[in-house]
């Protein structure tokens, strides 16, 4: 058992790391906040690393990589607070076209030529039980109607794994459709660089990737898309935790700068604590999902429900901390405040993972949502 | 990354497992006899420990004739897993073994090994760790008990407080002033005390819970003469030592909290369901989300206690360590208030000595300690913020 990165994992963040450095500065992020700049120069530059293909098998043209690397990264995104299609395209596309064996589509993502994002939500609810999006076969192939909602990168992907259920046999299944296909209405007002979105389907040509007995490739996709999240929350979480003690640092009040107050100190290592925390708990469910073990439902439920714990904290103790200037949109700080805050959103809060949890537990009866 | 153990670290557990199966005490000679102190050995525990020394299980890291079988860090932590589960204590005398041989192995002279370090691997005597004063709690390096050179002797004199198993021990390893004119951390010294000596007074402090088996004590020293033979390593290089000696502690108890955290989680387990089954529809799905946060930490303090360990067997430096005693102490207390407050007027029921059982106010109190001794849980804040985090002192 080794719970650490290895030497490899390592050495592959601290690339990642080093590219959004100087790919993705602030200013960038700044940028698309402010509707100056957008994501396409950034996207361009991860293409040509290969990243979108860092999951991807091999024989599609991928780097053939397991999901632990998959989690480093969309944890270096959270930590970049990167715009763009990225995070959804590794955490959630790829994990579908992964789950239905979708070569030539898979070969598309490896090759930079589509980005796409899962189309599952409904209401808050990111349940596979309540989906009534529907999906029919007319005589002009199959049809996408109803409407889906908070999907990740929904503005900015080229395509969409829609889940929906079939009207005939209302199996649920799993269907491609291109954005230009749907209407896409931007939502994501406080946090624009993720080009959150709901998406209306109006009898929308969609190509089928798997017509029934889909639940349990989803469940192992959303296990996915879920610790990504989570990981991507963490990233954000110890950017502010970073800023925040820089601040402490280098801020003089009565004399002397307010990191030496014990006040202070206390607050930071608890901070701390819990930024270590979220971080084992996601990778522990990272490596759960890439060994395919048993656990790896538990531990995403586990690993996301203390993301929410830890972007709560964080984003309540950073901004409180920074004092006025935290305040102000000059600082760079609200970034990953509404990135972090942003995640707790999506995949389910950490509220949805609890009683899931308690419910696999048998604490209180099972939750169909 | 991975998430199981080498095959061969494995085959090391299962013959541990084995060993233990044929060797271990019995539940009824545990009972009969119980340990009543950390380090009272009753007669029982002197044959175990004797038993587990010369199969080379006792400290599997170390060579044989020091009661080990020269076994890896992955092996040591398997065996510690399953020794912490087995309801059998490795030890009855932990300071002594964990904290006390371990220093006098690193800084001690031969003949000190051969007179204190290996009795007590053989389970012959125990030892308790004097270092605590009336004014030297967190801030240790106030301790103000006084070492005076006199020829071949050195003259003790001063309080240890808080002194864990001084009621019992044979010998105390004691941290006291060598030189009163230096800043306070130079100036420090570690001396063996046999408990005999003329002029040593115990007075054990009981506790809330179970005062009638205390284990914290006050220990007065007047006029207590020892050989300078007895001075552990150098004179004044104390503190330095201190820091090692709390490193072995830090190393050996990580694990006991994780393995502690999980079974106090699995007893919750046990008892939840149906407790949460008699409550009011309202009233189980909130009781239901404090379970689950307990159980979400108990899997936090393994994955955070589990990378640490990693980063250790790597050569690196490991904060996990630091954390390890903050969050672990704080989830198990907070894993008893919440099967206690859960449970109802039944968690007011007594139980006997030594089974800690959650859901009952016992539990409660008992583990209470955790967040107090051995570095409070203040204090590991500051340590964090100070050492690990960068913070200036203040």
């Amino acid at each position: 058992m080794d719970l650490e990165l290895s030497d490899d994992q390592q050495m592959l963040r601290d690339n990642i790391r080093t590219v959004l450095t100087g790919a993705c500065p602030p200013s960038l992020v700044r940028a698309v906040h402010e509707g100056t700049s957008d994501y396409a120069e950034l996207w361009r530059q991860v293409v040509d690393l290969g990243w979108p293909a860092l999951g991807i098998r091999e024989e599609a043209g991928g780097v053939g990589l397991g999901f632990v690397e998959v989690a480093l990264l969309a944890e270096e995104l959270g930590r970049a607070a990167a715009p763009g299609p990225l995070l959804a395209t590794i955490s959630q596309f790829v994990p579908v076209l992964e789950e239905f064996d979708c070569i030539d589509l898979l070969a598309e993502v490896a090759e930079g030529r589509r980005s796409g994002s899962l189309a599952v939500a409904e209401g808050s609810s990111w349940g596979l039980h309540s989906i009534s999006t529907i999906a029919e076969v007319t005589a002009d192939g199959t049809r996408i109607t109803g409407r889906k909602d908070a999907v990740l990168a929904g503005s900015q992907v080229d395509s969409f794994a829609v889940v929906a259920r079939d009207r005939t046999s209302g199996q649920l299944g799993v269907y491609l459709v291109e954005r230009s296909a749907a209407t896409v209405i931007p939502t994501g007002v406080l946090e624009p660089t993720l080009g959150l979105a709901d998406v209306v389907f109006d009898a929308a040509p969609a190509v089928v990737i798997a017509a029934a007995d889909v639940e349990e490739a989803l469940e192992r996709v959303l296990q996915q898309a879920t610790t990504a999240m989570t990981l991507h929350i963490v990233g954000a979480c110890r950017r502010v935790f970073e800023l925040t003690l820089d601040y402490a640092k280098i801020r003089v009040q009565y004399d002397r700068v307010i990191g030496s107050f014990q006040a202070l100190k206390h607050r930071f290592a608890d901070m701390y604590l819990m930024v270590e925390k979220a971080n084992a708990l996601g990778y522990f469910a990272a490596v759960a999902i890439a060994e395919d073990d048993p656990r790896r439902a538990e531990a995403s439920h586990m690993a996301k429900a203390t993301a929410g714990e830890c972007q709560r904290l964080l984003v309540e103790d950073g901004l409180q901390l920074h004092g006025g200037i935290g305040y102000t949109w000059e600082n760079d700080l609200h970034f990953w405040l509404k990135r972090a805050k942003a995640g707790e959103l999506l995949c389910g809060s950490s509220l949805h993972h609890r009683s899931q949890l308690a419910a696999a537990l048998g604490l209180i009866s099972e939750v169909n949502v | 990354m991975k998430l199981r153990f080498e095959a061969s670290v494995e085959e090391f557990r299962q013959e541990f497992l084995h060993w233990l199966a044929d060797n271990r005490p019995t539940a009824e000679e545990m009972a009969a006899d119980p340990a009543v102190s950390s380090a009272h050995c009753p007669d029982w525990a002197k044959r175990w420990t004797k038993r587990l020394f010369d199969a080379g299980w006792l400290v599997p890291g170390w060579p044989p004739e020091r009661g080990g079988r020269n076994a890896g860090a992955h092996e040591t932590l398997v065996y510690l897993e399953e020794m912490s589960r087995s309801g059998v204590p490795r030890t009855t005398n932990p300071q002594g073994l964990g904290i006390i041989v371990p220093s006098l192995l690193d800084y001690g002279t031969p003949d000190q090994i051969k007179r204190y370090a290996m009795p007590l691997l053989h389970g012959e005597i125990t030892a308790c760790l004097g270092m605590s004063e009336p004014d030297a709690g967190s801030d240790l390096a106030n301790l103000k008990t006084r070492a005076v050179r006199d020829g071949d002797t050195f003259v003790l004199n001063g309080q240890k407080v808080w002194t864990s198993g001084a009621n019992y021990a044979d010998f105390c390893f004691l941290f006291c002033r060598t030189d009163p004119d230096v800043p306070k951390h130079k100036g420090i010294s570690i001396i063996l005390l046999p408990m005999d000596t003329p002029g040593v007074t115990v007075r054990p402090l009981n506790e809330i819970v179970h005062p009638q088996h205390p284990d914290l004590n006050e220990v007065f020293l007047t006029d207590v003469v020892v050989p300078a033979a007895n001075l552990v390593g150098k004179l004044n290089d104390g503190w330095a030592m201190a820091n090692g000696s709390l490193a072995h502690e830090r190393g050996m108890v990580w694990l006991m909290s994780v393995i502690d955290m999980e079974m106090g989680m699995q007893q919750m387990l046990e008892l939840a369901p149906s407790i949460l089954e008699a409550l009011p529809e309202q009233e189980r799905a909130v009781a239901a989300d404090d379970v689950v946060r307990c159980y979400i930490e108990s899997h936090a303090v393994r994955c955070l206690g589990y990378r640490g360990f990693a980063r250790l067997v790597k050569g690196g430096s490991a904060p996990e360590q630091a954390l390890m005693k903050l969050f672990a102490s704080a989830s198990r207390q907070r894993l008893a208030r919440v099967a206690a407050e859960m449970r109802g007027p039944d968690a007011l029921e007594s139980k006997p000595q030594r089974s800690r059982r959650i859901g009952t106010l016992e539990d409660y109190f008992g583990i209470f300690g955790s967040t107090i001794s051995a570095g409070s849980s203040e204090i590991q804040r500051n340590i964090i913020a100070e050492r690990v985090l960068g913070l200036p002192r203040g």
